[in-house]
């Protein structure tokens, strides 16, 4: 089962369907650098290219903003993984958008990835897990 | 995240409805070599600290004093890939400095995201209004695709560079460095801000931003906080760069140029029709849901002037029109080539008359011109007087001269450089503490292509047939702006 830490710990949400329990797996720590300290950033891990597609997160969490923002995802097999993370600002729990349907509040992928666009692509997102990882991510 | 993630697809499908803009001039040369009007399109490399003008002629008017801030495209070709239309080129903010009869100019380029990308990538990449773009752009929303190339608005201690498919971007006034792009409220974040806000005498200031057919009516305090902003459904998707106002209602037009598949660049999704004819949509600016809807036969656009208002309702606001669009596709691609023919005729300035009985007439005044300008003091009421380049004869793109149009008389009073000068949009400057409508000079740039040069000139709007009052030259050149902004 993957297990989920967050460092911040005040909302800790854990759905990980089908995964198999792992002994020795690694640990993925994703530290997210936010532009405002309210609300929540909601975080969904996955763990392959149909998964992303089909929003079908192997994870998720939701991290209060207060810093640090951090979440780390543990007892991951091995193999290609990536995250989408939206900073619900007004803790409302929706993706705010504009009039025109364009969000207003932070979003981000893993690596850092911007779409082209739409939303960045697996390819532009996934990062491999071989050992524990770790990276800082952008959300402002 | 399924519902967000299914609006950020919306979003971001409706981005490439976002996408920038334009300018016009025109033109018909053949010329085969780099031609030599290419300065108009050159690359700027990098930023251009300030620097004096020499005075090359006259001398400036008492009380002549400010600064003209002009935005436009500074540089469009890298070694990875480059821009392929005119609208597309990287948002140069131009400062001309006025002061004790002594000028300086400076300019820097907007960093935006889409500037960051492409210097990192050392290539152009960013779809635009007629680039396409590839597959390395980084296109997250639609301020990512922000050239911030269009044109300038004067805010505080800082301007605004616009553009108009995504939010105004806040530079310093004093450095013109860039402080970042402007949310006027949070939930209206990323909506479109076109280039040609209109003010109204009071301060108030009226814009719109288009998203098909729907477009966001955003009306800002004299101090450029938010008043209101609200969404209004239009009769079609059309493509507009501009539109006007009276005192009283908002005046839309609507070009046969519409909406016809989702495709890159933005400018390949429409399609020219002109059997639909233009429509012009009036809405009342107390109540946006009273609208009167007007038909007149086919005219393409970029630039509208000021409109106004008769006692008896009627409306009446000038236009630079043409026959089609294709300056817009092919001409203003052309002009980033710096060689050969450039497709497309020129405007004519024309006067558009919405009958308080539904009808809607336009009249030509002969003129070639574009640009049209008039009276700040007068947005919005009834005057006489439009500013606006001329001279364009077929021979060269972009044009040589400006003039002043008396739509009383019907005369048109006009000043030509010649063949060797690429004069950029005439702005007008009241003249300090006087109010007639002739009282006020014209201040525009121009590139002298014999000595490879940026000039600046003062004419006075009463008498623009005798010349400039004033002449500065620069001992370098920029490439040609488009819309400029005089903060006293």
């Amino acid at each position: 089962m993957i297990r989920i830490a967050c460092a911040a710990a005040a909302a800790l949400t854990l759905s990980a369907p089908s995964a198999l329990a792992q002994d020795g797996g690694h640990a993925a720590t994703l530290t997210f650098e936010t532009g405002a300290s309210t609300g929540r950033v909601l975080v969904a891990l996955y763990d392959s290219e149909a998964a992303w597609r089909a929003e079908r997160p192997a994870a998720r969490v939701a991290i209060e903003a207060t810093a640090p923002v951090v979440a780390v995802f543990r007892d991951l097999p091995a193999g290609d993984y990536a995250v989408k993370a939206f900073h619900d600002v007004d803790g409302d729990g929706e993706m705010d958008v504009n009039p025109f349907g364009v969000p207003v509040e932070p979003y981000a992928f893993s690596n850092n990835a911007v779409g082209n666009m739409g939303p960045a692509s697996w390819e532009r997102a996934r990062f491999a897990v071989a050992g524990d990882v770790a990276q800082t991510i952008r959300i402002r | 995240m399924q519902a967000s993630r299914r609006a950020f697809l919306t979003g971001a499908a409706a981005l490439s409805a976002a996408v920038l803009t334009p300018e016009t001039v025109r033109a018909m040369a053949a010329m085969q070599a780099a031609a030599d009007w290419s300065l108009a399109t050159a690359d700027l490399e990098a930023d251009a600290p300030r620097r004096a003008m020499r005075l090359v002629h006259g001398r400036a008017p008492a009380g002549f004093e400010g600064t003209l801030f002009r935005n436009g495209p500074g540089k469009f070709r890298r070694p990875g890939g480059s821009a392929t239309h005119w609208f597309d080129g990287d948002g140069l903010m131009r400062a001309f400095r006025v002061r004790d009869g002594a000028a300086t100019l400076e300019a820097r380029f907007a960093d935006t995201p889409k500037r960051r990308l492409e210097t990192e990538l050392d290539a152009v990449v960013t779809p635009g209004f007629g680039t396409p773009g590839d597959a390395r752009a980084r296109v997250g929303s639609n301020d990512d695709a922000n050239a911030a190339n269009t044109a300038v608005m004067a805010a505080g201690d800082a301007v605004w560079a616009l553009w108009e498919g995504g939010s105004p971007l806040a530079m310093d006034g004093g450095d013109l460095s860039t402080r970042g792009f402007v949310a006027l409220r949070d939930d209206l974040k990323g909506m479109p801000f076109q280039a040609h806000p209109r003010f109204d005498p009071d301060g108030a200031i009226w814009n719109i931003g288009l998203w098909g057919d729907r477009m966001v009516v955003w009306r800002l305090n004299p101090d450029r906080s938010l008043h209101t902003a609200e969404v209004v459904g239009l009769p079609r998707a059309s493509y507009m760069h501009d539109f006007t106002a009276t005192a009283r209602h908002l005046v839309i037009v609507l070009q046969p140029w519409v909406f016809e598949r989702r495709t890159l660049p933005f400018a390949a999704q429409f399609g020219w029709k002109p059997e639909l004819g233009t429509q012009v949509l009036v809405l009342d600016k107390t109540d946006l849901s009273r609208t009167r809807l007007f038909e007149l036969p086919a005219f393409s656009y970029f630039h509208l002037g000021d409109a106004w208002e008769d006692a008896d309702g009627t409306i009446r606001f000038d236009v630079a029109a043409g026959r089609d669009v294709a300056f817009a596709v092919e001409g203003a691609r052309v002009l980033v080539e710096g060689r050969g023919s450039v497709p497309g005729e020129p405007q004519q300035l024309s006067l558009v008359t919405l009958h308080a009985d539904g009808r809607a007439d336009m009249i030509s005044s002969g003129v070639t011109g574009e640009f049209p300008k008039s009276d700040p003091r007068r947005a919005g009421v009834r005057r006489r007087y439009t500013s606006h380049v001329a001279g364009e004869t077929g021979g060269r793109p972009l044009p040589s001269g400006l003039a002043v149009h008396d739509w009383e008389t019907g005369r048109s009073s006009g000043f030509d450089f010649g063949e060797a000068m690429i004069v950029e949009e005439p702005v007008w400057v009241p003249r300090p503490g006087r109010s007639g409508e002739a009282e006020a000079w014209l201040v525009a740039p121009s590139i002298n292509l014999a000595r490879g040069v940026t000039e600046l000139h003062v004419f006075d709007v009463g008498d623009v047939a005798s010349g400039p009052l004033c002449s500065w030259r620069a001992d370098f050149a920029l490439p040609a702006g488009f819309h400029g902004a005089w903060a006293g």
